[in-house]
This record gives structure tokens, sequence and C-alpha cells, in this order.
């Protein structure tokens, strides 16, 4: 008797709550909807939420841009300023002599990253399909550059740059980048080399045999075939050349070839006429949010701007391209 | 054109070191001869003169001072290292689960990716630091609903506090992680659907094949994304321990000793991948064999 008993309890114990629901004729097609219904809400409720947690530092960054002073220090004022005005944008605009610092900014970023393409992309194709003797150490060392922090090698190569009389230009930037080095570009070369290593090399082999020479083939079959690669490698060799701060501030020393984002980083900072008088402007009044919140955030969009447009535009090929690149690695 | 007589052998190792010959200048250039001189300066006091730079040899005087007589030196590696420590783990989950959130089909699937690799731009130099001052890299949440009196009821202060705080740099930890979501999402789409499916056959349950089928074939990525998040931690904008160099070399004009403390870093960097590295290699070579 006993022994019967346990054997009935026993399976319907262990199976799990949904069989054992739907054996007792409980879990209807309804019930089933109505869970799928709650899964998929709790799904997009989760999402949203991470949605407006990284959106967040934007949406602050341009309400706060549009307030007036007044409405920075009232508590009321949450989100949507109660004057809207873009006066903020004009004086950041000035503060940061918008034109001068665009133009390093986009010499920089931009030259590195065309070059870093041409560069890389070339070493990379090296990489994937060559074995050469002492090929395993000039793989490591490439491993190697990727890991060593700037700042090890950082007093050389300014001494190397003002001994060339390169202070102050753009060329400790482009120069690097000519060679596969610049700012993360072991890693670049990584990217290619995974890329160019999963390429089938049937269509090197036809046009070997139809007579084109090493560079040939690389040029006219294999570089073109590297588009989603190379896009990613803009975008990121633009951007963080865009947003880097240790090169600029050894490379660039004085203000005049500041970029965007050191005079970004000058703006209300010392020795600037315009956030001096502006503090002096602010500091009588009690309970004053901090100085200039306001102009801080409308050259913190001004600074980001360009390159948030640019993201616009390939952002739709951009993942696209990193899904088909292989840049995860096998 | 007189073509030089080559082997087969010969002329395909000549065109491999063809293609790469460019990066290796540039390795020369900027980073071999770069690496030994500093090597070599770290271990001198230089003076700069009208002849250019003296150099005096001084042994290890400049890396013990390093550990003892300079009280910022210590006190910033340290801090360094436990900030790393404690965000590469919490950014690897973070970054693991978004990138599957992300991983279905949905509405609005490109923007919501587009919104996810969002602080890949944003949040980096400049702008973050501006952020940081303003109290704006904080979300107020755990501030304006008062948790930590509602909460000290039931969990000891200390153990609290330090909860609360790594709240507070989960935006950090966010907006560090844009490039390891992408990683993680391109991992995710090589796995073939059918794995999931046989798995679903032999009756495993989602979480089952979670961690039977996703997390083992989803190592490789992780250990790309370890290597990179360490390395971007240890050169982010807000280091201290760069801006600390930054100002030996350039405000104190001290180059000796600024590449010593370059050298200390290194070698801790060096370290810690290294024991990444250990960690990694029996899951590793586990993928290895099933592939």
């Amino acid at each position: 008797m006993l022994k019967e008993a346990a054997s009935t309890v026993r399976p319907a114990d262990m199976e799990p709550l949904s069989t054992r629901l739907r054996a007792s004729g409980k879990l209807d097609r309804a019930a089933k909807r109505s869970f799928r219904v709650i899964h998929v809400a709790f799904y997009y409720l989760v999402i949203l939420s991470l949605t407006f947690v990284f959106l967040y530092p934007l949406l602050y960054m341009v309400s706060k841009s549009m307030m007036q002073m007044q409405d920075v220090a009232d508590a009321t004022v949450q989100w949507i300023p109660k004057k809207l005005s873009f006066h903020n944008y004009s004086l950041a605009w000035n503060a940061l002599n918008f034109w001068g610092g665009f133009a390093n900014s986009a010499i920089i970023s931009f030259g590195s990253a065309v070059l870093q393409i041409l560069s890389c992309s070339l070493v990379g194709y090296g990489f994937a399909r060559y074995r050469f003797p002492g090929y395993m150490m000039c793989f490591v060392l490439l491993l190697f550059t990727f890991l060593v922090p700037p700042q090890t090698i950082v007093v050389p190569l300014y001494l190397f740059f003002s001994d060339l009389g390169w202070i102050n230009t753009h060329l400790p930037f482009v120069i690097p980048s000519l060679f596969g080095h610049g700012l993360k570009g072991a890693l670049f070369v990584l990217i290619f080399v995974q890329f160019y290593r999963r390429m089938p090399n049937v269509l090197e082999e036809a046009a070997r045999i139809d007579g084109a020479g090493p560079f040939r083939t690389y040029w006219r079959i294999m570089f073109p075939l590297a588009k989603p690669a190379m896009l990613i490698v803009f975008l990121f060799s633009v951007v963080w050349h865009w947003n880097d701060s240790f090169e600029p501030n050894t490379y660039l020393t004085t203000p005049d070839f500041y970029n965007l984002s050191q005079r970004l980083a000058m703006f209300y900072g010392t020795n600037n006429q315009a956030a001096e008088t502006m503090s002096q402007m602010t500091s009588g009044s009690i309970g004053m949010a901090p100085t200039g919140l306001n102009q801080i955030m409308a050259g913190c969009i001004l600074t980001i701007l360009p390159i948030l447009i640019l993201y616009l535009f390939v952002q739709r090929h951009f993942v696209e391209s990193v899904e088909r690149s292989g840049i995860a690695g096998e | 054109m007189k073509k030089l007589k080559l082997s087969m052998r010969a002329r395909y190792f000549m065109e491999g070191y063809s293609f790469i010959s460019l990066w290796l200048i540039g390795f020369l250039m900027f980073m071999a001869i770069p690496l030994g001189r500093s090597m070599y300066y770290s271990f001198h006091a230089l003076k700069v003169s009208k002849d250019g730079l003296i150099a005096t040899f001084v042994g290890m005087d400049h890396f013990r001072a390093a550990f003892t007589t300079d009280v910022n030196f210590l006190p910033l590696l340290k801090e360094t290292m436990v900030s790393t420590l404690t965000q590469v783990p919490l950014i690897l989950i973070f970054s693991l689960f978004c990138a599957i959130l992300l991983n279905r089909g949905m509405i609005g699937k490109t923007f919501f990716r587009g919104v996810f690799f969002l602080p890949v731009i944003i949040a980096s130099g400049a702008i973050l630091s501006k952020l940081m001052d303003q109290g704006a890299a904080n979300l107020p949440i755990f501030y304006n609903q008062n948790l930590y009196n509602k909460l000290s009821a039931f969990i000891p202060g200390d153990i609290l506090e330090t909860l609360l705080k790594s709240a507070e740099s989960l935006t950090l930890v966010m907006w560090d992680s844009g490039v390891q979501i992408l990683i993680f999402l391109a991992g995710l789409q090589t796995i073939s659907i059918s794995l999931y499916e046989a798995a679903k056959c032999d009756g495993a349950t989602a979480w089952e094949s979670f961690w039977k089928i996703t997390f083992p074939m989803i190592m490789p990525m992780m250990l790309v994304n370890t290597l990179f998040s360490i390395v971007s931690s240890f050169t982010k904008a807000d280091n201290q321990i760069m801006s600390h160099i930054l100002n030996v070399v350039f405000k104190n004009n001290d180059f000796g000793y600024g590449s010593a403390m370059g050298w200390i870093y290194f070698v801790f960097i060096f370290l810690i991948l290294g024991v990444v590295f250990l960690l990694f290699r029996k899951s590793l070579s586990a993928t290895e064999g099933r592939k």
C-alpha cells in the first residue's frame, strides 16, 4: 500500500509545474497566451529601462544645455526648461572657438582613420595569408603592441617628435597611423587579420592564375571586399581619436593648436577669459547651481555633435558589419 | 627589368615580409626604440641642457623612489588596480546580459542596437570627465528614494554602503561596455541555431542551454573582452596614474622618474593579464577540443 502511494506521488512531484498544470487541464490556450504576453512585456520593460539609462547622459546634456540660469537653479524644473533658449550654444561656440578646434580634431581623426585603414589592412592581409620564418614572433609582437600602455613610452616618443619639430603639428598622430600604429593600431590590424582569414582564397587563386601579382591581387580583389572591416575600423578610429585626450595633451601644447576635446576640458578651467567673467557674474547669487552648467553641457553637445551625426549615418551598416566581419575572433 | 632568381618558397616568404614590412618599420620606430629608450631613461637622471639631454646613471633609484618616497604613486596604483578588478567582471556580466537581450528578434531592433553602442561615442575622454564633475554620472535613483535609510534596517551598514556604491558605479560600468556588447553580440551570432534546437528536443530548459551551449561557445569572446576591458580601463582618460605620470614628466620635467613609473605600471598590467590568461587557459582548451 505504502509503496503504491509513494509511486503515485513521486512522478508528479518531479515534473515541472507547467506539465502538472497541463495534465490537470488548468493550462489551456488562453493561459498560455497570457504567459507569453507577460514574458514579452517584461522583456520590453527591461530593454526600455536599459535604453533610458544609456540615453540618460545625452538627454541630460540636451536638457541642461537648453536651460537658462534661473532654470538650472530652480528645483521645480527637472527636465523641460521653462523658456527654451539656444543662447548657451552661441556662448559655448565662441568660447570653444569651434571652427579652430573642429578643424584640428577633424584632421587628426579623419586623417588617421583613413591612413589606418590603408596600412592596417595591408599588414593584416600579410598576417592572414602568409606564413614565413619568424611569423609567430611577429604576431606575438603585434599582440604585445596592443598591451603596452601609451604612458610607458610617452617620454621617448615625445622627445623623438620634439627633436623632429613635430610638436604642435598633426604629424605625431598621422605618421604612426601611416605605419599601422597610432592609437589602438594593433587592434585594427587584428580586426583585418580576422576578416581576411575568414575569406575563401579561391578569388585570389583565380587572380594569380590570370597573372596578377601579389599586390595587385590584394589591391584589386581583397581590399575592396573588406568593406565591413573597413567601416568598423573607420568608425572606431575616428571616435577614439576624436575623444582621446592623452595624446593631444602630450603633443598639442599651445592653446592655439588644441583640438575640440582639449578646448572643452579647458572650458571653465583656468586661464579662460570667458569663464572668469562668467563665474564673477554668477558667484554673487546664492543657491546657484555649479557655475555655467548649462554652458558646459552646450559645449559637450557641440563637441560630440560631429561624430554623433557620423554615427547616425553609418549606424545601420555598422551593426551589420560587426556581424559579418568576425571582429569577435574564432 | 631582370627578375631575381628565387625559388617559389623564397618568393612566397618575400611577399609575406613585404606585406608586413610597413608594420615592422613602424614597430621599430614607434614601439621598440621608444621602449628601449624609456628603459634606459628609467635608470638615469635626465637634465635638459643646451646640448640636449644629459643622462647620469642612478641605478634603481627611481624605482626605489616610486615605492618609498613618492606619496602619491602607491595609493594611486592601488586605487587603479582595485577599480579595474571590480569593474571588469561587472562589465563582462552586464555586456553579456545586454548582448543576449539584443540577440533576439524584436520591434525596433536597429534602434535599440544603435542606442546600446552609443556609449562608445559619448562616454570617453573630456565629455565623461565633464559629466562626472557635474554629478551626472550617477543615476539619481539611489539618492532620491532614500534607499540607505530604508534598507539599513535589514542590512548591516558597511555591506549596504559598498552595495550602494557599486550600484552607483553601475552607470559607469554601462558606459564602458559598448565595445564589449558589440563583441559578444557578434559572438552570439556565430552560434548555430541547430545546437539550441537539438538541446530543446532533448528537453533542456533555456537556463540549461545557456550554461551548456551559449556559455562555453562564447568563451573565446570572453577572453577577448576581458583583455580589452583591462587594457582600456588602464588607459582610460580619467585614470589617475596617467595624469600623475604626465604631471611628473611635463610639469616637473623629470623624464627619468616618469619612465620608471611607466615601467612599474606596465609590469603590473602584465602580471594581471598573465593571471587572466592562466584562468582562461583551461576553458579555452576545452572549447578547442569541442570544435
